[in-house]
């Protein structure tokens, strides 16, 4: 078979593949090493990390809802400590990029946290989360506020020489007014989407079906929206887009590559089909041997 | 370890009213099963249902089972309860269906040597996961305590008096035996149960059934497992959606899939 550079370039990051599993779907990554060589993907992100243990959200945290799940896992995680005594160490093992996936409650945590991040061994970038739509107080209004984002970006980015994703809510009116904010203030990369902020009701029983009543919503219900956001925030700014929102096979990967995405995550898909990642590089590979296109770079943007 | 692969159904029939029997050939996960653990199926081929839904595996034959007919096939009992598992009614003989297990930790058996007596009490479809335990143990004594609402919601009963003549059925409405919840059932047998002796207790069904059994039972006579039923994402311990709240003083809220679902019933936090 022909050979086809698929390489990307993420800020400082130059994964082998344009794939990347997404926080909070894919574990710490080891749950994940029977079903394929977790080495073929682009990057792992694993579940978002605080400074302090979080316990997370009162079940039921899962329902599912039309061609979608609502979500309210409440960012439960072991903290940063045990984070790195007992996870991190895991990653040695692996050449696929780790990126960190991290929030805080405050302006002060995401400061520390990036910081703290910085020093350690075998880490290739963060992806601050300014975006979880189903904890109080969090990230919520960093991740709706232009002016907050951009402050919040700009005091992290002088914590870390790290590759800076941010990653954006979808809970906004202008998207790529967002996208601009972090920009300026110094990311290099922005990803979208995370969940929406959703809820559903239980007609029998006259509860909510979470525990905590409001979720997120992720998977192919979100995807149209998702797409629409990613083309409107690649065209907003200059800095590479990593796309996300109900990709559940190369196609999907595709659609959101052609309206901008340097790089695309594999979020939901990942919970029903554990081999998404490794079947969606499979099927780019195709796309582009049908296409005759010998770079992927070169469909970025292609579409129009 | 789990895998992820495909199985053939080899039959799917209801056996009465709303509860049906799913034959599956999948001898890579046939071979490895242990009581109380389960599979997750994906029931269609499409986005709907989108999330797989979780089995008990109610009986599974080794490829070194000795009647060859049976070897590498694994039989699910389900009921039909909504949108998954309407779409499993539909299933086929001969077609493909896509497979993850074995997953969570399964019961774990009486220490041994024991002569001590086990004592099952399982709740509607909650008899079906443990059933697997009579079939792999070899205890003293065995008291099996099977509940449903009606009649038609008791499951298993003739494959348990292979194994045991001391088999109790409660239904709710009193359509068979005991009119009453498994539960009182138990409670009303308890003195059976007095001397020295400890015994193994093995529990399954819902929340309120499994609550009322932790009210009724001294743990330090009757060691206690219980396996829970939640949600669940992906069933493989990677979202943590499936969550029990236990008394686990760091991280109360522990995986139903991956560090149960069976768990000692005194850890479980019931609310
Ligand atoms: C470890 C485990 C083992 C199980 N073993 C069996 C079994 O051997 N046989 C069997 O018939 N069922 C079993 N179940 C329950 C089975 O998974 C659900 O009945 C099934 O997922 C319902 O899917 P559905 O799409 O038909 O229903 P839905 O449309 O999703 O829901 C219909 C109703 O079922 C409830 N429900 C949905 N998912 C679950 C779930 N995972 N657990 C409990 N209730 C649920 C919903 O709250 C709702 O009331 C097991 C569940 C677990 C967690
Ligand atoms: C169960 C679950 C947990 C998630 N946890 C996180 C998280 O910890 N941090 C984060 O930034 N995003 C989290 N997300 C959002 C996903 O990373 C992704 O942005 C979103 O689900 C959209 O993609 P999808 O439709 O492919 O799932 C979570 C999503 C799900 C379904
Ligand atoms: S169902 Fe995903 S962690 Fe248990």
């Amino acid at each position: 078979m022909q050979n086809f550079d698929l390489t990307v370039k993420i800020g400082k990051i130059v994964l082998q593949n344009p794939v990347i599993v997404s926080s909070g779907t894919f574990g710490f990554g080891g749950e994940f090493e029977d079903f394929f060589d977790l080495n073929h993907l682009g990057a792992i992100i694993p579940k978002g990390i605080s400074l302090e243990p979080r316990k997370g959200n009162p079940p039921p945290r899962i329902f599912e809802t039309e061609g979608g799940i609502l979500n309210s896992i409440g960012l439960q995680n072991p903290g940063y400590k045990e984070f790195i005594q007992k996870k991190l160490p895991y990653y040695k093992g692996l050449k696929t990029h780790l990126i960190i996936n991290f929030f805080g409650n405050t302006e002060r945590e995401y400061i520390e946290l990036a910081r703290r991040f910085e020093s350690l061994p075998g880490i290739s970038g963060l992806e601050m989360n300014i975006s979880c739509p189903n904890i109080k107080r969090c990230g919520i209004a960093f991740g709706t506020d232009p002016r907050m984002a951009y402050r919040l970006v700009r005091a992290v980015r002088k914590a870390t020489t790290l590759t800076l994703i941010a990653k954006l809510s979808p809970n906004v009116t202008d998207i790529a007014l967002m996208a601009k904010s972090v920009e300026e203030g110094g990311a290099d990369a922005v990803s979208l989407v995370n969940t929406f902020r959703a809820m559903a009701v239980n007609i029998h029983t006259k509860r909510p079906e979470l525990g905590n009543v409001i979720g997120g919503l992720s998977g192919p219900a979100i995807k149209p929206i998702a797409v629409r956001m990613v083309w409107e925030v690649s065209q907003a700014i200059s800095l590479p887009v990593i796309g996300m929102g109900g990709i559940m096979n190369a196609e999907d990967a595709i659609e959101f590559i052609l309206v901008g995405a340097s790089a695309i995550q594999i979020g939901t898909a990942n919970l029903i089909n554990p081999r998404t990642g490794i079947e969606v590089i499979q099927g780019i590979r195709k796309y582009l041997a049908q296409n005759k296109i010998n770079r992927i770079q070169k469909l970025v943007g292609a579409f129009g | 370890m789990p895998l992820q692969t495909d199985g053939t159904v080899t039959e799917n029939r209801r056996i009465k009213s709303l509860y049906f029997a799913l034959g599956i050939y999948c001898p890579s996960i046939a071979d490895r099963i242990k009581p109380g653990q389960f599979v997750m199926l994906k029931v269609s081929d499409d986005n709907s249902p989108l999330l797989r839904r979780p089995f008990s595996v109610y009986k599974s034959y080794p490829e070194a089972h000795p009647e060859k007919r049976k070897r590498g096939h694994l039989f699910i009992l389900y009921k039909e309860v909504g949108k998954g598992t309407r779409k499993m009614t539909s299933l086929r003989k001969g077609q493909k269906v896509d497979l993850i297990g074995p997953l969570g930790n399964g019961f774990t058996p009486p220490p041994l040597p024991s002569s001590a007596s086990s004592i099952l009490i399982g709740g509607g479809m909650g008899i079906v996961s443990l059933y697997p335990l009579v079939e792999a143990f070899d205890t003293g004594g065995l008291f099996v305590f099977i509940g449903g609402k009606a009649e038609d919601d008791v499951m298993c009963v003739e494959d348990f008096r292979k194994f045991s003549s001391d088999i109790f059925i409660a239904t709710e409405d009193g359509s068979l035996g005991f009119q009453g919840t498994v539960v009182d059932l138990f409670l009303s047998q308890k003195k059976r149960f007095k001397g020295e002796g400890k015994y193994y207790l093995y529990a399954c069904g819902p929340v309120a059934m499994l609550k009322a059994v932790a009210g009724v039972v001294e743990i330090k006579k009757f060691v206690s497992q219980a396996s829970l039923e939640a949600r669940m994402g992906c069933g493989f311990g990677a979202c943590w959606g499936c969550v029990v709240k236990t008394n686990h003083p760091k991280t109360p809220y522990q995986r139903v899939c991956e560090n149960g679902p069976v768990f000692p019933l005194e850890n479980i936090a019931w609310e």
